[in-house]
């Protein structure tokens, strides 16, 4: 029976206890740990990994077994002592180890965290406190070795009572596994911080995969909608002109002499059908803007005399509704770089609005003035901010008195389609496409437009033009 | 689970989940506080400096078990908040049993609704199904006013098919009878999973003394089994 094997490291850390020494604590905490807990009681420690290699050692070996390395005899004893050390591998509680013929010893106990044994501490060697004499044994180890010098050596080992070493073994293992406790807690919160933030990256991927599935329908079926408008604007205006045309014809009497109240219907039929051809081809320029196939054709513009056009065309209706309509400009006014038809559209569509929704009595002013702006997105970039580069552009203001747009609506009117409050349309007539087309045909100038308050009451749709590039002031 | 043959080790892993602030970790300590300490290590908490959860709290436990078979238990918490999800659903990987810690106040009915279809959710994109996990709800801070009565929860339990406990894990009461049952549903559904009692000559009844015992309980698994509410249906399987 196998089980599936660990999905993350998580598993292993926590599940299997699949962990090492090392992993949990860096090895310079590692030593500096048993150096002072060796300092402190002034015996050598050593601690071996897992899998048995000496990760620390806090002294070089004693005088007495270097010296015994001089010679044969106590090369072998050095040996023995190694041997039975590493034969001492305690699972838990201590095992002391006492081959040595000077009755030095060796503690040996399990470093144990969460029931693994994940190190082997060994302290030692160490005499006895009690011993105050030099065992005979000593002087057997090998002829070689000279008795006066062997006394002096044993002289020099550590001292320490079995409870001593007891209480300082237990001790470094107590320590050992809190700091592998707190080193296991941070090796966890690392990992699941990185599984956490792997598993929520990959949640977003999800999501984000499916939004652009989503986006990328969603864009589809518009491009399908602005051509079914064409094709539709297209063919509803062939059969429209023939309307237009014959109730034209009829209106001029070329197919006999009209009576009042016939001739009343054919111009209403006239009127309407004028109407909605301006619907229609509304529409055209809409799904031309949006499909970017319609041709501007740039030459330098003289707003004041275009403006004054403007403000001529829509007189009339202006005095039929009883408001003030007036253009000014700066003197000296710097040319706009666009297409005339169309930037006339845009003021015409404006001014139409304006005044449509100026109560009698208000008045509706353009205004046309240079602004310095400030160069951005140029080749240049950031550099040129330095500089301080501007260009001149004409900001064109048609401020009205009218009824006003709410600060949230503001962005939303040149949505196509967009009304504030679709009952005063049915009050003031109009599609609901002039101010989209308005704003597509000023970003195909570089421009902006957008809209302020006006005090105390009323709209200023502002646009703002580039002058011809070239005419740059510093 | 893990099984260590050579080690004659396994390794169970249980979750308690539920709504933020249903007492999860509370349940933990408990359970930690409750336990001998030669069954239990270091309760680990990773938590955030307002002492929420912040990944996840772990309790080791370790039984003797029977037939040389040692049985280590690693009990985990998810953290409960919402905005946790992607840690909950890390920790729940290879789960073996689930407590589902409630609020038994009426007002966080809701609460416990929506933390229960996050588990359901989460177990499914784990590739785990709710109606096989191990499963023991428990009906948590019975002490505090506006809770739903014991007749209330009773009859509720009497539908659904888990087994159910009442607790107040701020004093321990009801927190080992969860941990024990849970591990009981756990031990169950494993051991006709892999056949443990057959293979290693496992005795169950044994092993749970000596899981009681070490919560300095004299008693045996039915014992405790009675007081659960409901889940008379699990009972029976």
């Amino acid at each position: 029976m196998t089980d599936l094997p660990p999905a993350n490291t998580l598993d292993r850390l926590t599940m299997e206890g699949g962990f090492t020494l090392e992993e949990l604590v860096n090895r310079a905490t590692l030593v500096e740990l048993c150096a002072g807990v060796a300092e402190l009681f002034s015996v050598p420690l050593r601690l071996f990994n897992g899998s048995g290699a000496l990760v620390v050692d806090t002294h070089p070996s004693p005088r007495l077994h270097q010296y015994f390395g001089t010679q044969s005899g106590g090369r072998r004893i050095l040996r023995d002592i190694v041997e039975s050390v590493k034969a001492l591998n305690p699972t838990s509680g201590m095992a002391i180890s006492a081959v040595c013929p000077s009755s030095s010893r060796f503690l040996v106990a399990p470093v144990i965290y969460d029931t693994r044994r994940l190190a082997r501490c060994v302290l030692g060697p160490f005499v006895p406190s009690e011993l105050e004499q030099v065992p005979p044994a000593l002087f057997q180890i090998d002829p070689g070795l000279e008795a006066g010098r062997l006394t002096e050596l044993w002289r020099e080992l550590p001292r320490m009572t079995d409870a001593n070493a007891n209480a300082c073994v237990r001790h470094l293992t107590k320590t050992l596994e809190l700091v592998l406790f707190s080193g296991h807690r941070a090796l966890l919160a690392s990992n699941m911080h990185l599984a956490s933030t792997q598993e929520s990256y990959r949640e977003l991927e999800e999501k984000n995969a499916n939004l652009s599935l989503a986006y990328e329908r969603l864009k589809e079926l518009d491009r399908l909608k602005s051509n079914f408008l064409a094709t539709v604007s297209h063919e509803l205006r062939t059969p429209l002109t023939s309307i237009i045309g014959y109730s034209e014809m009829l209106s001029a009497g070329i197919a006999g002499e009209l009576t009042t109240e016939q001739l009343d219907f054919v111009n209403t039929i006239h009127e309407k059908g004028e109407q909605l051809l301006e619907l229609i081809k509304g529409l055209l320029d809409l799904t031309k803007l949006e499909s970017g196939t319609l041709n501007v054709r740039m030459s330098e513009v003289d707003m004041t005399a275009l403006l004054e056009d403007v403000v001529a065309t829509l007189t009339p209706t202006a005095r039929r509704k009883e408001v003030e309509l007036t253009a000014s400009s700066e003197p000296g006014l710097l040319p706009v770089w666009g297409d005339a038809p169309r930037l006339r559209q845009v003021f015409v569509n404006l001014t139409e609005n304006a005044v449509k929704f100026t109560p009698a009595g208000g008045s509706v002013r353009l205004t046309a003035a240079v602004v310095m702006e400030l160069l951005e997105d140029d080749e240049d970039g950031p550099a040129v901010v330095l500089k301080g580069l501007k260009r001149p552009m004409v900001e064109v203001r048609v401020a009205d008195t009218g009824i006003g747009i709410p600060p949230e609506e503001r962005n939303k009117v040149f949505d196509a389609f967009y009304q504030v409050d679709s009952s005063s349309t049915r009050e003031a007539g109009g599609t609901g496409l002039g101010l989209s087309i308005v704003r597509r045909l000023v970003d195909s100038h570089s421009g902006l437009v957008w809209i302020e308050g006006n005090q105390p009451n009323g709209t200023v749709f502002c646009v703002k033009l580039p002058c011809k590039k070239g005419s740059f002031s510093g | 689970m893990q099984l260590d043959f050579s080690a004659r080790e396994l390794t169970i892993k249980l979750v308690y989940y539920g709504p933020a602030l249903s007492g999860k970790t509370t349940n933990l300590q408990a359970l930690h506080d409750a336990s001998a300490p030669d069954a239990t290590g270091r309760l680990m908490t990773l938590e955030t400096k307002d002492d929420r959860t912040l990944f996840f709290d772990l309790l080791p436990l370790v039984f003797q078990g029977t037939h040389g078979l040692s049985v280590r238990i690693k009990v985990f918490t998810v953290p409960g908040q919402v905005i946790h999800a992607s840690t909950r659903r890390l920790v729940l990987q290879g789960a073996d049993g689930v407590a589902f810690i409630g609020d038994s106040r009426e007002s966080e009915t809701d609460a416990n609704a929506e933390s229960f279809r996050d588990l359901r959710e989460n177990l499914k994109q784990n590739g785990l199904n709710l109606k096989q996990m191990p499963l023991v709800i428990q009906f948590n801070k019975r002490d505090l006013p506006g809770v739903r009565t014991e007749d209330e929860i009773a009859d509720l339990a009497a539908q659904g098919r888990e087994p159910v406990y009442l607790g107040v894990a701020t004093k321990g009461e009801g927190v080992v009878d969860t941990f024990v049952g849970l591990l009981h549903s756990t031990w169950q559904a494993l051991d006709l999973k892999h056949e443990l009692t057959k293979k290693f000559g496992f005795q169950t009844g044994p092993f749970f003394e000596e899981v009681l015992s070490k919560f300095g309980r004299n008693e045996r698994i039915k014992d405790v089994l009675t007081r659960r509410v409901g889940g008379a249906r699990e009972a029976a399987r």
